[in-house]
C-alpha cells in the first residue's frame, strides 16, 4: 500500500496571503496592529447615525397621514418619482429600501460584536445591570434587547417594503395595518426602533464626545426625541388604523386624488 | 464663620442596629460554598465601613477577609460592592447608608476570599501590557542639570489623570469588562490618556494605537460610563476616553487615501 | 521547602524599596521586592504635601541651596542627625526630584509673573521670575528657612510612588505582592535573606539573597491614634530586632504631626499651614504666634505639636465627644487654591468630616505620625552588626532625622536613600567575596522555626486574644509614650507592655486556616510589635533629657553633655522581656554645625563640653575661607563627597548657580 506523505495533503500555499498565515498562527497583532478595529468602530457609529437619521425622516414621511390621505399619497408618489417623470416607478423605493437594508445588515453585524454571546455573558450583564442600578448601563441592556428584536422586526419590514414597494399608500398601508392585522407588529417595531435609535444617538454623543454637553442634558434631549417620535408614531399608526377600519370593505382599492386620476386618464388617452 | 457650629458630625442619635449581609467564600478551602452571612453591629459615631468590618472581625468572626491599607481614601485597597455599587469602603460612612448593608467583593478580579480581591495582580498585568511608564525621549539625563520645563497647566492636567488609585471600581462597574475579561478597562485607558498628555513621553498616537487600538482597548468601550460615575477620584473618564477614541479612530483611517492623511495630520 | 534565590531581596514595596530595586536592576543585579500589598498601595502614597529639595526655583526659595537645607535638617533633628548623612542627603535630593521629573512625576510648576499668596494672614503678591516659568515649584513647610518643598498638588507621595512603581514595572523589577517576611535568615554575622509567607496561600518559603534590604516603613500602628496606614506595624524594625544582632536606633524618637483630623487620625498635610493656614483655639483665636513669634504655625512639627498640647492643657481646647481638639483654618486660602493645591485635603474633609474646608474649620490634634527610629545603619545603609543587611526609608535609622524629622524630608529620604543605598547594595553585590554560597541548611532551620511558631498559635491551645493584646498595646503606647513624657508614667507603660508580651505567648487562634487568615497574621505580628514598642518605651524612659520629639517633663532640657548620643536597642535573648541598650556618641568635633539653639522652641539646653571649642573652630574656618566660596568652606568643615556613590557627587545646577561649563 502506498502511503501518501502528509505534506502532499497540504493546501496550495500560494493561495494564502502572508497576513492570513500570521493571523492563523495567532500573530496577527505582532507586526503592526490592524487598523480595522478602528474602522469597524467608526462604521458601526456611522451606520447607526445614518439609520437614526433615516428613521427620523421616515417617521415624518409616515406621519404625513396625519395631514390626510392626499398628503401621504403625495409623499409616496414623490419617492416613486411621479412628480419628476410624470409616472410612478416603485422600484425607486426598492432602491432606497435596499440601501437602508444594506446599512441595517452592516450595522447589525457590527453591533453584534458587542452582544453577550453566550448564556454566561448574558446572565452576567443582566445581573450587573440589576445590581448596579446604573441608568446608562440599564439603557444599554435595553439597547441590546431592542437591537435583538429589530433583527426580526426591521428585517421583516424591509423585506416587505423591498418586494412590495407599490403597496405603500394611504389605503394600501392602512389595509396592511388593519385588515392584514399587522398593527401589533408596527407597535412593537415602533417601540423597539425608537428606544434603540434614541439610546443609540445619545450613546454616539457620549462615545465621541460631541456635542460635549453634560450627560444629564444629553439624556434629556434623548428622552425628548424618543418621546416625540413615539407619540408621532403612535398617532400615525392610529390614523392608519382608523383609515384601515373605514376602508375594511374595500381592501385592495388604491387611493388616488381626483386630479391625479384625471391627469392619468388624460395621459392614457393621449397614448 | 464660627467655630461653634463647626461640629465634627451630626449630634448622636439613638444608635441604629446595622445588619451587614456579607458574601462569604474562601476559594482556598475546598469545603467552602459561597453564601451570604448576616452580622449585626451597633452603629457608632462617625462609623465607617472600615471600623464596622474590623469590629465584626474582632468580635464576631476572625476569619472574615477584607483589605484596608491607608483607611483614608488614598490608597485604593478597599474597593468593594456596597449595596450594589463599587466604592472605597474606608471612606464610606455608615450614616450615609440604610440600616441593611450588603457587601460583596468586586466582580471581575480574582477572589482571594470574602471581600478581598487581587486587584494588584491585574493592575500589574495591565501596566505591563499597556506599558504604563514614561517612555523618555532621552535615554540618559544629567541629574545635575536644571530639570526640563513643563507648562504648568499641562502638569496640572497630567496630575488630574495621575490621581487614579487603581482601586478597580471602574472595572467592576464596567459592562464591557463583565463580558470580556481581556478588556483594559477605564483604568487602562485613563493611563494611556495620562501618558498621551505628557510632553515628556516619546510615544505617538501610532504607538498608542498598538496598545489600545482594538476591542480589548478603546474600541471595546461601549460608553456606559459607570466607570465615570463610580470613580472615587472623580477622574474625567468620560471626556478622556471619548478623546482617545477620536484619536485612535483617526489612526484607523491611516492607509485610506486622502481622508486618513488629512484627519491624522490635523491637531485637535 | 520552596527556595527562591536572587541577588537583592527588598522587604517593602514603597518608595525606598522600589527605588533600591530599580538601582540594583540597573546595575545588572536581580531584585525581588516583597510587599504586603500591591506596591502602589504602600504608605508612601499617603505623603501629601511634598518633598524637600533645594532647587530654589520660586521667588521665596531664592538663595536656597544645600547649605540651607542642611542646616534646617540638622536644627530640625535637634542635633540628633548624622551630619555626614544629612550632607549626602541634601546633595542628592535635587537629583532625586529631577530624576523623578524625568521619569514622569507631574510636579507642580512655577508660573512666571505675579500670583497671590497668604503669608501670616496677609494677602501678598509674589512675583515669579519668567526664567523660572515651567520649572518645578516649591511651597513653604515647617522648620525651613526657604520655600523648598516640591509638590504635585497635595498628592505628592502618590504621584512619586506611581512614577517609581511604573518605572519598576518598566525595568522588570519582580514584585511578590501579598507576601510577608517572617524572619531574617542569618548566622549572627551575615544576613542571607528571609523566611517569607505567602499571605494568600499561607505557604512558607526561603528567599535567599546576597543583600537583603529592609524598607518596610514605620511603626505608627504601635499607637491607637496615628496617621499611619494599618500596614505600618514596624515589622521591618521587628525583623532586625529579632535577629538579636542588629540593633534599632533612637526608637524613642516618635513624631507627632500637628494636624491629624479628629477622631480618625487621618492626616491633613503640613502644606495647609505652609500655604497660609492657621491654627485656632476654642475662642477662634490664633495662638501659635504667642508661643513661637518667629516661625508661628511653621515651627518644626515637634514644637507645634507640643505647643498645641500645651494650649489644650491651658483650657483652650475645643471639647468634643472624641476629646479635646483645636481648629485648622484654611478658609482664608480661598476655594480656588483648595480645589487645585489641596484636593486630597478637601476630599478627606468631605468624606470623613462631612465639611467643606473652604467654608469651615477642620478639627485637628497632634497625632502619631513618624518613626524617626529604625534599623541602625552606616552611611551606606548597611547594618554594621549584620553584614548583607541594609535598610532605608522610615524603617531605617540612617540617621537623617535625629530626634525630629522636618516635613517634606521623609518622602525625600525614601527616594534619596533608595538611590544611594541602592548603589551601595549594587557595589556590595558586585564584590566577589559577597557571592556567598547560599546556606540552604540554615534556611531550612529558619523556615522550620517559623513553621513551629505558626503551629504554636494555631494548634497550641492558647486562649489569649491577639486582637485584644494588640488594642491594649496601642492604648498603652498612646497613654504612656506620647508627646509629653514622664519617668513614672513611662515606667508604667513599660510594665504594661511587658505584661502584654508575657500574655502574647498564650495567644491562640479560633480560625485555624493556614492560608489567608487575618487572625493568624495579627497573632504573629503583635508579639514582634510588642518588642518594638518596648524598645520605644524603655528607650524613652532611659533618655533623661528632652530632644526633638522626645520631651520629658521631668527633664525638659536638651542635655548635650550627657545625651548627645544615639540609642541602640538589641534583643539578643528571645526569652527576655526588655531589650539591651547601648549608646553611640555623636562627635561634636566632627560636626559642620555644632549644637546650638534651633531658632524655634524653648531655648533651654546644656552644652556639650566640646561645643564651644568646635564652634570656635568652625567660626574661624568660615571667616578664613569666606572668599573661597561655600563649597570650599563646606569641604573644609566636614568633607563628605567620598562617602557618596561616584554617580551622585556632582554639584546641582540652579538658576542662580549655573554649573561651570568646564565640569
Amino acid at each position: 500500500m502506498c502511503i501518501i506523505p502528509r505534506y502532499v495533503a497540504i493546501n496550495d500555499g500560494a493561495r494564502m496571503s502572508s497576513e492570513t498565515i500570521m493571523i492563523h498562527a495567532g500573530l496577527a497583532e505582532r507586526p503592526r496592529r490592524s487598523r480595522w478595529p478602528a474602522r469597524l468602530d467608526l462604521l458601526q457609529s456611522i451606520s447607526g447615525l445614518l439609520l437614526v437619521l433615516f428613521m427620523f425622516g421616515h417617521m415624518f414621511f409616515v406621519s404625513s397621514i396625519l395631514f390626510g390621505e392626499t398628503a401621504m399619497w403625495t409623499i409616496t408618489k414623490l419617492f416613486e418619482g411621479y412628480f419628476f417623470f410624470g409616472k410612478s416607478y416603485p422600484w425607486l423605493v426598492s432602491c432606497i429600501v435596499g440601501a437602508v437594508a444594506l446599512l441595517f445588515v452592516m450595522h447589525a453585524m457590527l453591533a453584534m460584536r458587542k452582544f453577550p454571546i453566550n448564556f454566561r455573558q448574558w446572565r452576567t450583564i443582566r445581573a450587573h445591570a440589576k445590581v448596579m442600578r446604573h441608568e446608562d448601563s440599564t439603557l444599554w441592556v435595553w439597547q441590546a434587547y431592542t437591537g435583538f428584536l429589530l433583527f426580526f422586526l426591521a428585517s421583516a419590514h424591509l423585506y416587505q417594503m423591498f418586494f412590495w414597494p407599490h403597496e405603500i399608500g394611504p389605503y394600501a398601508s392602512a389595509d396592511r395595518v388593519w385588515s392584514d392585522g399587522l398593527w401589533p407588529f408596527y407597535i412593537a417595531a415602533l417601540l423597539a426602533v425608537e428606544l434603540h435609535g434614541g439610546i443609540g444617538l445619545y450613546r454616539l454623543a457620549i462615545k465621541w464626545g460631541w456635542p460635549n454637553a453634560p450627560r444629564a442634558a444629553l439624556r434629556k434631549v434623548k428622552w425628548a426625541l424618543t418621546g416625540f417620535f413615539l407619540v408621532l408614531g403612535l398617532l400615525s399608526l392610529g390614523a392608519y388604523m382608523k383609515i384601515g377600519h373605514a376602508h375594511r370593505d374595500h381592501v385592495g382599492e388604491r387611493y388616488t386624488p381626483a386630479w391625479a386620476a384625471e391627469q392619468d386618464a388624460q395621459r392614457e388617452g393621449r397614448q | 464663620m464660627s467655630a461653634a457650629d463647626n461640629t465634627t458630625a451630626p449630634p448622636s442619635q439613638a444608635s441604629r442596629r446595622l445588619v451587614f449581609n456579607i458574601l462569604r467564600y474562601n476559594p482556598n478551602d475546598p469545603a467552602s460554598v459561597p453564601h451570604m452571612q448576616a452580622f449585626t453591629v451597633e452603629e457608632a459615631d462617625s462609623m465607617t465601613l472600615f471600623i464596622a468590618l474590623n469590629d465584626i472581625r474582632e468580635h464576631q468572626d476572625p476569619s472574615l477577609q477584607f483589605d484596608f491599607v491607608c483607611r483614608a481614601g488614598i490608597c485604593g485597597s478597599c474597593a468593594m460592592m456596597v449595596n450594589g455599587r463599587p466604592r472605597l469602603a474606608c471612606r464610606t460612612l455608615t450614616r450615609d447608608l440604610p440600616a441593611e448593608i450588603t457587601l460583596a467583593p468586586l466582580p471581575f478580579f480574582e477572589l482571594i476570599g470574602d471581600l478581598s480581591v487581587n486587584t494588584g495582580k491585574w493592575m500589574r498585568a495591565m501596566s505591563e501590557r499597556l506599558e504604563t511608564w514614561l517612555h523618555a525621549k532621552e535615554s540618559e539625563i544629567d541629574l545635575c542639570r536644571i530639570e526640563a520645563r513643563m507648562d504648568p497647566d499641562v502638569a496640572e492636567q497630567i496630575y488630574e489623570m495621575d490621581r487614579c488609585v487603581e482601586c478597580g471600581c471602574c472595572v467592576a462597574a464596567c459592562g464591557t469588562a463583565q463580558m470580556r475579561k481581556d478588556f483594559v478597562g477605564a483604568v487602562g485607558l485613563g493611563k494611556i490618556a495620562r501618558f498621551r498628555l505628557d510632553t515628556r513621553d516619546a510615544r505617538t498616537d501610532d504607538d498608542y494605537y498598538e496598545l489600545i487600538g482594538d476591542d480589548t482597548g478603546v474600541f471595546g468601550c461601549m460608553s456606559l460610563l459607570a466607570c465615570h460615575d463610580v470613580c472615587p477620584k472623580s477622574l474625567p473618564l468620560q471626556t478622556q476616553i471619548a478623546f482617545l477614541r477620536r484619536k485612535m479612530a483617526a489612526q484607523g483611517l491611516q492607509g485610506l487615501p486622502v481622508v486618513g492623511r488629512r484627519l491624522t495630520s490635523s491637531t485637535c | 521547602m520552596k527556595t527562591v534565590m536572587t541577588d537583592v531581596l527588598v522587604i517593602g514595596g514603597g518608595l525606598a524599596g522600589l527605588r533600591i530595586a530599580i538601582a540594583a536592576k540597573k546595575r545588572g543585579h536581580e531584585a525581588i521586592v516583597l510587599s504586603l500589598v500591591p506596591p502602589k498601595r504602600s504608605h508612601s502614597s499617603a505623603a501629601q504635601g511634598g518633598m524637600q529639595a533645594s532647587l530654589g526655583n520660586v521667588a521665596k526659595g531664592a538663595g536656597d541651596n544645600e547649605d540651607v537645607h542642611f542646616e534646617d535638617t540638622v536644627r530640625g533633628s535637634d542635633w540628633g542627625a548624622d551630619q555626614i548623612v544629612a550632607r549626602m542627603f541634601v546633595n542628592t535630593a535635587p537629583k532625586a526630584v529631577r530624576e523623578l521629573s524625568a521619569w514622569g512625576t507631574p510636579w507642580s510648576r512655577v508660573r512666571g509673573g505675579n500670583h497671590e499668596a497668604i503669608i501670616n494672614e496677609q494677602k501678598v503678591t509674589l512675583t515669579e521670575r519668567m526664567e523660572a516659568h515651567g520649572l518645578i515649584a516649591q511651597r513653604d513647610f515647617g522648620g525651613t528657612k526657604k520655600w523648598r518643598t516640591c509638590y504635585a498638588a497635595d498628592g505628592t507621595g502618590h504621584a512619586m510612588l506611581y512614577t517609581t512603581s511604573n518605572q519598576a514595572v518598566g525595568s522588570g523589577v519582580d514584585v511578590h505582592e501579598r507576601t510577608e517576611a517572617l524572619a531574617l535568615i542569618h548566622d549572627g554575622e551575615r544576613c542571607y535573606g528571609a523566611v517569607v509567607r505567602d499571605l494568600i496561600t499561607g505557604e512558607l518559603s526561603a528567599y535567599l539573597a546576597k543583600a537583603t534590604a529592609i524598607a518596610a516603613g514605620g511603626a505608627g500602628r504601635l499607637y491607637s491614634a496615628t496617621t499611619s496606614a494599618i500596614i505600618c506595624e514596624g515589622m521591618g524594625h521587628g525583623l532586625a530586632l529579632e535577629t538579636g544582632v542588629a540593633p534599632l536606633g533612637n526608637m524613642e524618637a516618635v513624631q507627632f504631626h500637628p494636624t491629624g483630623i479628629v477622631p480618625t487620625g487621618i492626616l491633613v498635610t503640613e502644606g495647609c499651614r505652609g500655604d497660609g493656614g492657621l491654627l485656632r483655639d476654642v475662642d477662634g483665636e490664633r495662638f501659635m504666634p504667642h508661643y513661637e513669634p518667629e516661625k508661628k504655625e511653621l515651627a518644626s512639627r515637634d514644637v507645634v505639636s507640643r505647643r498645641m498640647t500645651e494650649h489644650i492643657r491651658s483650657g483652650k481646647g475645643v471639647p468634643s465627644r472624641f476629646g479635646q481638639h483645636l481648629w485648622l483654618d484654611i478658609t482664608l486660602l480661598g476655594r480656588h487654591h483648595i480645589e487645585h493645591n489641596l484636593r486630597e485635603v478637601k476630599e478627606i474633609c468631605e468624606y470623613f468630616l462631612g465639611i467643606d474646608p473652604a467654608e469651615k474649620w477642620i478639627p485637628v490634634r497632634p497625632t502619631q505620625h513618624y518613626t524617626m527610629g529604625g534599623v541602625r545603619t552606616d552611611h551606606t545603609g548597611q547594618s554594621p552588626w549584620l553584614k548583607g543587611l541594609f535598610a532605608a526609608g522610615e524603617a531605617a535609622c540612617w540617621d537623617l532625622h535625629g530626634f525630629n524629622r522636618l516635613g517634606g524630608n521623609s518622602v525625600a529620604e525614601t527616594v534619596v536613600a533608595g538611590m544611594i543605598v541602592g548603589e551601595f547594595i549594587a557595589d556590595f553585590c558586585d564584590k566577589a567575596e559577597n557571592a556567598a554560597p547560599f546556606p540552604v541548611t540554615l534556611a531550612r532551620e529558619f523556615v522550620r522555626r517559623e513553621e513551629a511558631k505558626l503551629a504554636g498559635i494555631l494548634d497550641g491551645g492558647g486562649s489569649a486574644s491577639a486582637f485584644k493584646i494588640y488594642a491594649e498595646m496601642q492604648e498603652a503606647m498612646t497613654k504612656h509614650v506620647g508627646i509629653f513624657r514622664q519617668g513614672d508614667d513611662l515606667l508604667a507603660g513599660v510594665e504594661c507592655l511587658q505584661r502584654l508580651l508575657a500574655q502574647s505567648a498564650q495567644i491562640g487562634a479560633s480560625s485555624k486556616s493556614r492560608a489567608a487568615n487575618p487572625e493568624l497574621v495579627t497573632a504573629y505580628r503583635v508579639r514582634r510589635m510588642l518588642k518594638v514598642a518596648l524598645a520605644t518605651a524603655q528607650g524613652a524612659y532611659l533618655r533623661t533629657e528632652s530632644r526633638g520629639a522626645h520631651f520629658r517633663e521631668d527633664f525638659p532640657q536638651r542635655n548635650d553633655k550627657d545625651w548627645l548620643k544615639r540609642t541602640l536597642s538589641f534583643w539578643p535573648d528571645e526569652a527576655a522581656d526588655l531589650p539591651r541598650f547601648e549608646y553611640e556618641p555623636l562627635d561634636v568635633m566632627k560636626m559642620e554645625l555644632p549644637p546650638g539653639w534651633r531658632g524655634y522652641g524653648a531655648k533651654n539646653y546644656i552644652d556639650h563640653p566640646d561645643t564651644p571649642r568646635r564652634q570656635e573652630e568652625v567660626d574661624g574656618l568660615r571667616k578664613q575661607m569666606e572668599s573661597q566660596g561655600r563649597f570650599a568652606v563646606q569641604e573644609a568643615l566636614m568633607p563628605f563627597a567620598d562617602k557618596l556613590p561616584a554617580s551622585l557627587t556632582g554639584r546641582n545646577e540652579r538658576l542662580d548657580e549655573p554649573l561651570e561649563d568646564a565640569q
